[in-house]
């Protein structure tokens, strides 16, 4: 409802609403009446853009993402020769809310994209190596975008969930070699992947910790926590996205609660890549 | 662009995925797709897959940018970057710029802008899957998700492409036939005002083409005109059903 | 009589033919030479002579005599900025310093609108105007709202009295939910929901009235 009125978000809270959601935060429960750590419901499809090599579409209650992704052969990196390559966009669509304005991408967009990407980077999510073509000449390079299409708090979990989805059913052309040029065949082949890593994304306010919050509480928030989690339950990512403070003696608690929460939403996703 | 020797329509009048001249591509469509906005919809025909949502009326920042007497619309065409067959870079192209501009037209003139003044209507298309007819397309969905805000209008927008290829023209032309065909002729109809809301040439026409290509795509217009009442009907048919 | 070309429960449609002959154009309507058409997506009615629909959802239009829920955005020497959602603001006048006192920006207020045109809203700061301490605050399509309130207060009264809550209701949209525990509150925000949604259905009065009877079995007032 923040996005309801002209201000923007963060710009002023509405007290009675602050003090209702810390009241009912003592009862464990939230304004939609879930539980402090539940999230919201999880929808994941993929394979919904026909034109992509991957897609995927992610609905975390009314928040929705889409990703897509296509690949193309380029040299690769100087310090890895031997590497694909990846590149991570992210777009808050105006369609999505009143407070994304059309435009080249901002900072938001810009915090989301570099935090996708670290997840699926130190989480060696993409198996670089078995992308590589001609080592310092040419090398599979994919572009995962990610379109914000409705937002109702917490981009960054849905925006994981759906770039790695995509990923899991990402196919490409198999190209050969042949006399050191690179030639298309007709066959293809998935991306290799050697993990699947997920974010959880938690809301502190005071002494209260709640997961997965949603617009109307992103405003009362006093700090908003993401962390990344690979399959090993090792942290791959960890960011901060707002103004505001976390007590030190919660840190703990709140990474006990995300490796839970983390653990859950894998689930979700593998149960969907293996449907979908 | 130069036909590679691709044959777009085969002796039998099929076309390249089947259909007849004046046969519409299949059409889905929904309203209130998307939560957040004040009205949305979501449209597809053939393989061309777009969203529009609309905020508004509201209050117009810059404030130097309200007109007195009345609303203005702020319309975005644009297209996700893994929509088109080469992915599409960032940011706005000037071809988005452009179709973005006479969507807005055609909005303009049907929306009753005198009962908002100085307020601001926020219309947002996103292409996600690009096989032709984009704008018309998005032009249809911004109608609809128009209508599903409760904005006042004086009749639904509906757009269709026609076109030239291999000679005959041919209703609602799919991506292929675009890009290898002789002409692009997208255009809008407000049925009930009877007249011409977007117009737009891509290509080479003679006089009695142009005729009846305009003859033809108010046909398809007309087809999908029914389409758009019965989808927003549905949305409300709980409504009826509840009699007693 | 002249035609009319609609019956009472049926969806109308921006552009739709309602009636030709002497008829007035009401809201949700527009006239050429003696034809009406509907501009809304809603259900169209007849009643003195007057062609009217009535909009299934639609913007808030800001009337005098509107008793509207607003967030105070700023607070200036002579005035206070009011944001009313759904794209508007109002002013409100201050004549006492005594009357600010008490008022700090995230406040949430109830008020009268005064005078709403060209220059702007302006809310009545001598009568009408509170400060709402507490409660949850939900919105909903303001088109509905007097569906929430019914028939001279039938429908928030029943809620009122099943669930012991305060309730303030803006024709903006806007509903604050005062009430002795959370659970009361989140009742009435359950029952507003539904009406919300069923507003046009008939029989709708018996199944709130029903869905809070089973509320009160369950959790006792």
């Amino acid at each position: 409802m923040s996005e309801y009125f002209i201000g923007k978000p963060s710009s002023f809270s509405i007290k009675i609403l602050h003090e209702k959601i810390y009241e009912l935060l003592s009862m464990n429960k939230r304004l939609d009446e879930r539980d402090a750590l539940s999230f919201r419901e999880i929808d994941i499809k993929t394979n919904i853009i026909e034109k992509t090599d991957g897609s995927a579409i992610v609905s975390l209650g009314k928040t929705k993402v889409i990703a897509g992704i296509k690949h193309e052969i380029e040299k690769p990196f100087s310090d890895r020769p031997n590497e694909g390559i990846f590149v991570v966009n992210a777009e808050l669509l105006p369609l999505a809310s009143k407070s994304f304005e059309p435009g080249p991408p901002d900072e938001r967009s810009v915090e989301l994209a570099r935090v996708v990407d670290r997840c699926i980077r130190e989480a060696k999510a993409i198996d670089l190596q078995k992308l590589c073509l001609i080592e310092g000449e040419s090398v599979y390079s994919l572009f995962i975008d990610l379109y914000i299409l409705d937002y109702d708090g917490n981009y960054f979990d849905p925006s994981v969930l759906a770039a790695v989805a995509a990923l899991s059913v990402t196919n490409v052309p198999i190209y050969k070699v042949e006399n050191g040029k690179i030639i298309k065949t007709e066959e293809r082949m998935k991306i290799p992947m050697k993990d699947f890593p997920v974010s959880v994304t938690l809301g502190i306010i005071k002494d209260k910790i709640l997961v997965d919050p949603t617009l109307l509480e992103e405003d009362s928030l006093d700090a908003i926590l993401t962390i990344g989690f690979d399959s090993n339950s090792n942290l791959v990512a960890i960011q901060k996205s707002n103004l505001g403070i976390i007590p030190e003696n919660l840190i703990e608690k709140i990474i006990f609660i995300a490796k839970e929460k983390a653990d859950f939403l894998r689930k979700k996703l593998m149960e969907s890549i293996s449907n979908g | 662009m130069e036909n590679k020797g691709i044959k777009l329509i085969n002796e039998d009048g099929k076309r390249i995925d089947g259909r007849l001249y004046n046969e519409l591509r299949p059409i889905k469509m929904e309203v209130g797709v998307l939560e957040k906005s004040d009205g949305s919809a979501y449209v597809e025909q053939g393989k061309t897959k777009i969203f529009a949502a609309v905020f508004g009326p509201k209050e117009l920042h810059p404030r130097h940018l309200a007109l007195p007497d009345r609303a203005v619309i702020n319309c975005r065409y644009h297209m996700a970057s893994f929509s088109v067959e080469e992915r599409k870079q960032l940011g706005m192209t000037r071809r988005e710029i452009e179709l973005s501009k006479v969507i807005r037209h055609a909005l303009e003139t049907a929306v009753f802008l005198e009962k908002f003044p100085r307020a601001g209507i926020d219309v947002f298309i996103e292409v996600i899957q690009a096989d032709g007819g984009t704008r018309v397309a998005g032009l249809n969905a911004a109608s609809l998700a128009l209508a599903d805000a409760g904005i006042y209008m004086r009749d639904l927008v509906v757009g269709c492409a026609v076109g030239k290829v291999d000679g005959r023209i041919v209703l609602d032309l799919c991506d292929i036939e675009d890009k290898y065909g002789e002409a692009d002729m997208p255009i809008a109809f407000s049925p009930r005002l009877n007249s011409i809301l977007l117009l737009q040439l891509n290509g080479k026409l003679s006089i009695e083409e142009f005729n009846e290509a305009i003859k033809l795509a108010k046909e398809g217009c007309m087809k999908i005109y029914e389409l758009m009442k019965e989808t927003l009907k549905k949305k409300y048919s709980y409504i009826i059903m509840e009699e007693e | 009589m002249s035609p009319i070309y609609f019956n009472e429960r049926e969806i109308v449609l921006p552009g739709q033919l309602l009636a030709e002959g002497k008829f007035i154009s009401g809201e949700g309507t527009y006239i050429i030479g003696d034809k009406v058409y509907s501009s809304q997506i809603g259900l169209a009615k007849y009643k003195d002579g007057e062609i009217s629909v009535i909009p299934l959802k639609g913007p808030y239009i800001p009337k005098k005599d509107d008793v509207v829920i607003g967030i105070i955005i700023d607070i200036k020497p002579n005035m206070i900025d009011i944001d009313l959602g759904g794209g508007f603001r109002a002013l409100l006048k201050i004549s006492k310093r005594s009357e600010i006192k008490n008022l700090n920006i995230g406040d949430v207020i109830i008020g009268k609108i005064m005078y709403s045109g060209l220059k702007g809203i302006i809310l009545n700061h001598e009568e009408g105007f509170k400060k709402i301490d507490k409660g949850l605050i939900i919105k909903i399509i303001p088109t509905k709202i007097p569906r929430i309130i019914g028939r001279k207060g039938s429908m928030i009264n029943l809620l009122k009295k099943e669930t012991g809550c305060e309730i303030f209701i803006g024709r903006n949209g806007l509903i604050v939910i005062n009430g002795p525990s959370p659970n009361n509150e989140f009742a009435v925000a359950s029952a507003i929901r539904m009406i919300e949604k069923e507003a046009h259905t008939a029989g709708l009065t018996d199944r709130i009235s029903n869905f809070l009877k089973k509320w009160s079995e369950k959790y006792g007032k």
